[in-house]
């Protein structure tokens, strides 16, 4: 492929050509699903793809899932309790999958919907920001503080400034870690729960100052946390003033301008082994913390990719598919594929495979993570 | 006159303000939503610099620096920070500008969040309610032939967390344009981040919380000034017009408590002269004799009130009952008649940051209380008034872009200045307003408004 290089600009190339080593396979090609493909609604706000295969999509007209290439309806005609899909988790061991909406949580199971609000059951508030599954209980996030539904039981519990260390009860984010939870609450920075043991840990942004950011990684870049992400033991925070990863032992911080992070305003992160994908409102990051590929829609309509990583210039390619949006809602990813919820559509990325002796899942094997130069 | 903190007195300070903690989870934490210590313990202490220490002058940006700051007042002024949010406005980058409008709309609906009508805010949710009505009223009388009538949705908030959103979701399926509320810090940040993913813009008229516009959501826009202009106001009044050091706050034990008196404290500790002891009360507490007896402890020469008249006029009644001579200072909630019957005698020589002269005689303002006294009979105040100036300016917006979610955000997003009944208006990179306020001394039976003085050591952060 022949490079292309603008006039006084960075250079540009195909985004099929070399590049440098990479510990991430990068984004081949996009399709993009919207209405006419049978999506209820062009503002995707969720997706997963079930053990089964299924794909499971989340609009602001309601849930879609996808089998055999088609998309069928699920809307607040067959029971669904509101047509805004915030967040789908699947339960493995039942097979059910759980929407959370802006009013009330859905429980799919077996072609049949059961719908759970605050008036009903134990649900703290019927605005769900957030689900996750750990073992036989369903983790709530709601705008009025974590709820657990025990699944064997039946029975609720609320955690909310009542019994736990966060101060107000305002919960967004809920992702289980093995054996721990990791929640983000808005403006209480991330609570660690271990339920086995009832104790909570907080991790907040030490300068504790909502204007600025006094240093950098020393802790999570802001208070109010938009989600959360975790696998292979490495945890990542979304906010709107930054990205965050913790180790167990380490922070680390990026925002705009200071590093390749496209837009401060992130929305979403998933987490595959030590690489994030994160969710901006300037297109789609994928990091390990160390390497960047960026990927966002001109406003031309061309796909554009940009590799930066330290110590060489950064590289701009051109793609011959585009995020239909660069506005991302929510991520799912596997070794082959991702699936990205964006403001005008639904998109299919087709993945390379990686070029390196890492890959995605596991942590040790990939390359060590020399820091990004501060300017 | 200035009083020089001796060096002993300082050592004295880590100890009041132990013993004044203390007393605040003795006393205090039995409301709906009571303060905790903080179990992290990674924090940064800011370190507090001598009175007059230097400061990084320059801070690039296209606005004032977060709420226009004296830089005496800025955190860690001395230190260029790792990153520097709100130099620039957040666009929202999402889609929408170019939906067609909705089909067969008989009327424009505005959302109207309101507090609980009853409780404690009923009767200022109410002032800004018809602040909101008449608004609307006046903008449906001089509608232009095609122009479709503005129609307002109105839910009242209840006290649980959470009530808020979920009156959010109920204007997005009603299909509100945009909405106006509420004064309740918490139900507003939780209906503000329903807004965020609805994309329903918000224009807030009431809540005087700082941390309100402090989520990176750029769905709102507040003309109320917050408790920073008056933190800020109130440190430069006592610290440096009047020398004041030895300063003691007294506060509602709550959320707007705690959030509100938070600049003013982070303020004069900036100055060099920290709070020496932060004591809390509850809402409906009538005898404060413990609180006092422990403040005495400390010789203030200020005491500032944060809180309702209910509690805030008893306490100052009871300080001077108990010999307290200090001078009192408050937030505008001190501007009121039942803290004056409460306070008695001890109202004289009370001053309180407050929003705008109400006693101003220009057309403008005069015929906002004309128009207003005959629609409802009473004289407005600063909740009417601000209330009538958000809906103008939301209305005003629709009107010129139409009936579109997205470009209604942009017009709305896109004012710097405005110039309302309650007076001018300014708006910073996070679309609060930080025109200049003003503040009442109360004196000889009644209020007088004063301007609010320069800036004495040092220029404001930047014009």
């Amino acid at each position: 492929m022949l490079g292309l290089q603008l006039a006084g600009g960075p250079r540009v190339r195909s985004a099929e050509t070399a590049g440098p080593d990479l510990p991430f396979p990068l984004i081949e090609r996009f399709e993009t699903y919207g209405a006419a493909e049978g999506l209820p609604g062009h503002k995707i706000q969720c997706v997963t793809r079930a053990s089964d295969g299924r794909l499971w999509v989340g609009t602001y007209e309601g849930a879609a899932v996808r089998e055999n290439g088609r998309f069928h309806l699920i809307s607040t005609n067959a029971g669904l309790s509101h047509r805004m899909v915030m967040c789908l988790v699947e339960d493995p061991r039942r097979g059910d999958l759980w929407l959370g909406t802006m009013r009330g949580l859905n429980r799919y199971s077996a072609g049949r919907i059961t719908t759970y609000t605050q008036t009903d059951s134990g649900l703290p508030n019927n605005v769900i920001y957030g689900l996750a599954i750990m073992n036989d209980s369903l983790w709530v996030a709601t705008a009025a503080g974590l709820g657990m539904l025990e699944l064997k039981t039946g029975s609720w519990k609320i955690y909310d400034h009542n019994n736990t260390v966060m101060h107000e009860p305002w919960v967004y984010a809920v992702k289980s870690a093995g054996d721990r939870l990791f929640v983000g609450v808005w403006g209480g920075g991330i609570l660690e729960f271990e339920p086995a043991n009832g104790i909570f840990k907080e991790h907040r942004d030490p300068d504790r100052d909502m204007h600025f950011d006094l240093t950098p990684d020393d802790g999570p870049v802001s208070d109010v946390t938009s989600w959360i992400a975790w696998d292979a033991g490495i945890l990542w925070q979304s906010t709107y003033f930054g990205l965050s990863r913790y180790d167990g032992s380490r922070w680390r911080t990026w925002q705009e301008k200071k590093s390749p992070l496209p837009s401060n305003f992130v929305n979403f992160v998933w987490a595959r082994g030590p690489v994030a994908w994160v969710g901006t409102d300037r297109g789609l990051a994928v990091t390990d913390g160390s390497i960047w590929a960026n990927y966002r829609t001109t406003d031309q309509g061309t796909g554009m990719l940009e590799i930066a990583a330290p110590g060489r210039p950064v590289e701009n390619r051109r793609m011959t598919t585009a995020l239909p949006n660069n506005f991302i809602h929510g991520i799912w990813v596997d070794d082959h594929e991702a699936w990205l919820a964006t403001a005008d559509g639904l998109a299919h990325a087709f993945l390379a495979a990686p070029r390196t002796a890492g890959k995605a899942g596991d942590a040790k094997t990939n390359p060590a993570t020399p820091s990004f130069g501060r300017n | 006159m200035t009083r020089l903190v001796k060096p002993p007195e300082r050592m004295k300070k880590p100890f009041l303000i132990f013993a004044a903690l203390w007393l605040a989870a003795a006393v205090g934490w039995c409301d709906g939503y009571p303060e905790k210590l903080d179990s992290n313990t990674n924090h940064l202490l800011e370190p507090i610099l001598p009175a007059g220490a230097g400061a990084n002058l320059l801070v690039e940006g296209d606005y004032p620096y977060y709420g226009n700051v004296p830089v005496e007042m800025r955190p860690y002024r001395n230190i260029v920070p790792h990153f520097r949010y709100w130099l620039t406005r957040l666009p929202f980058r999402g889609p929408g500008r170019d939906y067609p409008d909705p089909p067969g709309l008989s009327s424009l609906k505005i959302g109207l969040l309101s507090p609980p009508n009853y409780g404690t805010e009923a009767k200022r949710g109410e002032l800004s309610r018809q602040g909101v009505q008449l608004a609307i009223e006046e903008a449906n009388a001089a509608r232009r032939p095609g122009e479709l009538p503005f129609e307002l949705v109105e839910r009242a908030d209840s006290p649980q967390w959470g009530s808020a959103a979920n009156i959010a979701v109920d204007f997005a399926d009603a299909n509100v344009l945009a909405f106006i509320g509420t004064i309740d810090g918490d139900a507003t940040h939780v209906a503000l981040r329903v807004a965020l993913k609805t994309e329903t813009f918000i224009v807030n008229c009431s809540d005087p919380d700082p941390s309100l516009t402090e989520t990176q959501i750029p769905w709102l826009l507040r003309n109320f000034p917050d408790n920073r202009q008056h933190g800020y106001l109130l440190a430069r009044l006592i610290v440096e017009e009047r020398g004041l050091t030895n300063i003691v706050v007294l506060r509602a034990n709550n959320r707007p408590g705690r959030m509100g008196v938070r600049p003013f404290v982070d303020a004069v500790r900036r100055l060099g002269h920290p709070v020496l002891q932060e004591i809390n009360f509850k809402e409906g507490e009538r005898t404060f004799e413990t609180s006092i007896t422990v403040l005495k402890q400390a010789q203030p020469d200020a005491i500032v009130l944060w809180g309702n008249p209910a509690e805030t006029g008893l306490v100052a009644a009871q300080l001077r009952s108990a010999g307290v001579k200090a001078a009192l200072f408050g937030f505008d909630r001190l501007v009121d008649p039942e803290f004056v019957r409460l306070a008695g005698l001890a109202a004289e020589g009370v001053t309180a940051a407050f929003f705008f002269d109400p006693e101003r005689t220009d057309p403008v303002w005069l015929g906002f209380v004309a128009r207003y006294e005959k629609r409802f009979g009473q004289r407005p105040e600063h909740y009417a008034a601000y209330g009538y100036d958000g809906t103008k300016m939301l209305l005003a917006a629709i009107r010129k872009v139409g009936p579109n979610r997205y470009r209604i955000h942009d017009a709305m997003t896109s004012i710097d200045e405005y110039q309302g009944v309650s007076g001018y208006m300014r708006f910073d990179g996070r679309w609060d307003n930080i025109a200049p306020i003003v503040y009442a001394q109360y004196l000889g039976g009644k209020w007088h408004y004063l301007p609010a003085p320069p800036a004495k050591s040092t220029q404001a952060a930047r014009n």
